[in-house]
């Protein structure tokens, strides 16, 4: 009951007519950026982050919240409208959402994704509401060693469950990590892995990784498949959207089990994307005509819309309650928690509970305003995109360098975001996971910190990650999802090849 | 023409070669032990070696692949048609950022926009000349006023008295 009362007081904080214009702005900005190809949630933020330095920090992440609230909107409206996945976590809702659209019912399908969305979310953002106290309360008895052992356990499930080749998985985290080295070490003061250029002291930030590697790697990605757009024309009326909303009801058990998904893979590092594909493979295996999938069934679009905003809201979670980030987005806020001058994790909700609690409320309420802006423009936003590339593309490139600029005004960051933006797009191109290394950019320091203090404990013991049940409990699950591949691998060659997975 | 193969080699080899710099960087600094525990290189030192090792790794399974005849790693990555596309939009992004560090940021967004879309997208100059302008126009007045942040400004700006 204890978290009831925080979260009225929480409303109290958010609903303030400075904070609901924001979320507007917010997820009209957030619309914009989802919809736009080589702009999404994590881009959106990076790019708006050095806005909000000046801000006051309940303000500022009401602003980047409901920012990727609507760029998760802006994302599935394009895939269902031009088949054109605006984020990677919307491209499971282009199998059946296009078709619906191509098929007449580009409203339905809209309707669809929305509010099966704003389900999603409303579903996440329960769970914090519910749990993270409890979390926050149960991680206060975290110390250095606990604390390592969960950052091992966060990029053990990124190898052992990314889907990505494990061996490039971990080039992709080791650079994070040794990017996050560069510059000024926080345990001995010392100056590192500078290779004598003054330009490296600061460091390198991770707002222009993730502008390059999203932004730019995706422009240059969306320029080499020659990129048409070819949609579908949509006006949404409030009477169909009525009509859809009746039907919701039909699909509980889809809304439910795309929800609960969404919620795990949220917590656990999995993210958006790989929640959404899931439970798109669910919903079509439990389904009692999977025949139909693929072809505009409103099961199709409903079940990976709505673990995809309930990943990106549970996401929020341990990024609040441990301080790490669930998402390639909710790394980069935590990132602006940190540049705020919060300290991400348990003790934020003893120390700023005005924080913590404003913004989930104002997670339940922008919510509730994207779902209703973005049924309002999304016309509006269907045109931008007629608008040709050969405009839009260079443009996207202007906000994107000068995103890079204004991080920290230094000269070297705009060269620095052309090179990460080649760097994105091989890697891209040769499927190395990229979310890795931005986690381990923004987390890199931390967890060292962490590794380095158990170690100034234990004398140099590797020892202590075993020291009592809580930490021989995390590092051993990190450590079997660390071999999770091979064990799958073993067991699946001791059955003998078994039948093939469909998705 | 590049095949897969030779992408995931080069990448391969290029990754190895950024872990091994970073190993050589953290030797600077002490792998060892001192009086506030682990020196300043040992982490980046173990990190580097990790990412030098796994990139041997996947070069390993490449060439391995290869010589086993491995379909996939011959298909092309690149083809003539897609690096022109790459190459007609990465050229004038790099030429952007030239611009934006010698003649500053609002005077290379407006001649990067006036060529592509000009000489690249073939629009009348009237087209042309709105979007650019109005493009710059729209973040000096969003940044620099309202948001009071500067951006990288050159010798043209001072002449036009902003």
């Amino acid at each position: 009951m204890e978290n009831i009362a925080n979260l009225m007081h929480g409303f109290s904080v958010a609903l303030t007519t400075h904070h609901i214009l924001l979320m507007f702005a917010g997820v009209l900005l957030g619309v914009l950026v989802g919809v736009l190809p080589g702009l999404g949630a994590p881009n959106g933020v990076s790019l708006l982050l050095p806005l909000t330095f000046s801000m006051d920090p309940v303000s500022a992440i009401i602003l980047l919240t409901s920012l990727y609230w609507g760029a998760l909107f802006g994302g599935s409206t394009t895939s269902i409208l031009f088949n054109i996945p605006g984020e990677p976590s919307s491209v499971a809702t282009t199998f059946d959402g296009h078709p619906m659209a191509k098929q007449g019912k580009a409203t339905e399908a809209l309707a669809f994704a929305f509010l099966s969305a704003g389900f999603g979310a409303l579903a996440g953002v329960i769970l914090i509401t519910l749990l993270s106290g409890w979390v926050a309360k149960f991680a206060l008895r975290f110390s250095s060693p606990e604390y390592f052992a969960v950052y091992f356990m966060t990029f053990a499930s990124f190898i052992g469950l990314g889907g990505a080749s494990p061996l490039k998985t971990i080039v992709s985290m080791g650079i994070g990590f040794t990017l996050a080295a560069v510059g000024m070490d926080s345990v001995s003061g010392n100056v590192r892995l500078t290779y004598d250029f003054d330009v490296l002291l600061a460091g390198v930030s991770f707002l222009i990784a993730v502008i390059g590697l999203f932004g730019i790697g995706e422009l240059l990605l969306t320029m080499e498949e020659g990129l048409k757009f070819d949609g579908v024309a949509a006006k949404v009326r409030i009477g169909d959207v009525l009509t859809t909303a009746a039907k919701l009801p039909r699909y509980w058990v889809a809304l439910l089990r795309s929800s609960l998904i969404g919620i795990w893979m949220g917590i656990t590092p999995g993210g958006p994307t790989a929640a959404s594909f899931m439970s798109y493979a669910m919903a079509k295996r439990s389904s009692r005509h999977p025949e139909t999938f693929g072809k505009g069934d409103p099961e199709g679009v409903i079940a990976p819309e709505t673990a995809d905003h309930a990943a990106g809201s549970a996401a929020m979670l341990p990024m609040l309650a441990l301080g790490i980030p669930g998402s390639a987005t909710a790394a980069v806020m935590m990132g602006g928690l940190m540049i705020w001058g919060l300290n991400p994790g348990p003790t934020l909700f003893t120390d700023r509970p005005d924080f913590v609690w404003g913004l989930i409320a104002s997670m339940y309420l922008g919510n509730v305003v994207a779902v209703i802006v973005v049924l309002a423009t999304v016309p509006l936003f269907a045109s931008i995109l007629r608008i040709p590339f050969s405009i839009i593309g260079p443009v996207i490139v202007v906000i994107c360098f000068i995103g890079a600029y204004t991080a920290a005004s230094k000269e070297f960051d705009i060269w620095l975001a052309l090179v990460f933006g080649l760097v994105g797009y091989v890697f891209k191109k040769l499927d190395y996971p990229i979310a890795p290394l931005v986690l381990a950019m923004v987390i890199g320091d931390k967890a060292e910190d962490a590794f380095r203090q158990s170690m100034i404990f234990s004398q140099g013991s590797l020892r202590i990650f075993w020291s009592n049940p809580l930490v021989a409990t995390l590092m051993t699950i990190g450590l079997a999802l660390l071999f999770m591949p091979l064990i799958g691998g073993l067991v699946r060659r001791l059955r003998g090849r078994g039948a093939p997975r469909t998705v | 023409m590049i095949t897969r193969f030779w992408a995931e080699t080069v990448t391969a080899v290029a990754t190895m070669a950024f872990g091994l710099v970073i190993v050589k960087g953290a030797l600077e600094f002490g792998i060892g032990w001192d009086s506030s525990g682990p020196q300043p290189g040992a982490f980046p030192f173990y990190v580097g070696a990790l990412v030098a090792l796994a990139s041997l790794g996947t070069l390993g399974l490449t060439v391995g692949k290869q010589f086993a005849g491995d379909l996939a790693l011959r298909k092309s990555v690149l083809d003539h048609e897609q690096a022109r596309r790459v190459g007609s939009f990465l050229l004038p992004m790099a030429g952007f950022v030239i611009l934006s560090v010698t003649l500053g940021m609002y005077a290379a967004t407006i001649l990067y926009l006036v060529f592509t879309m000009r000489f690249q997208g073939r629009y009348g100059w009237p087209a042309t000349l709105v979007t650019a302008l109005g493009t710059a126009a729209f973040f000096y007045l969003a940044l620099e006023k309202f948001f009071q942040i500067g951006l990288l400004k050159g010798p043209l700006e001072p002449l036009i008295g902003l």
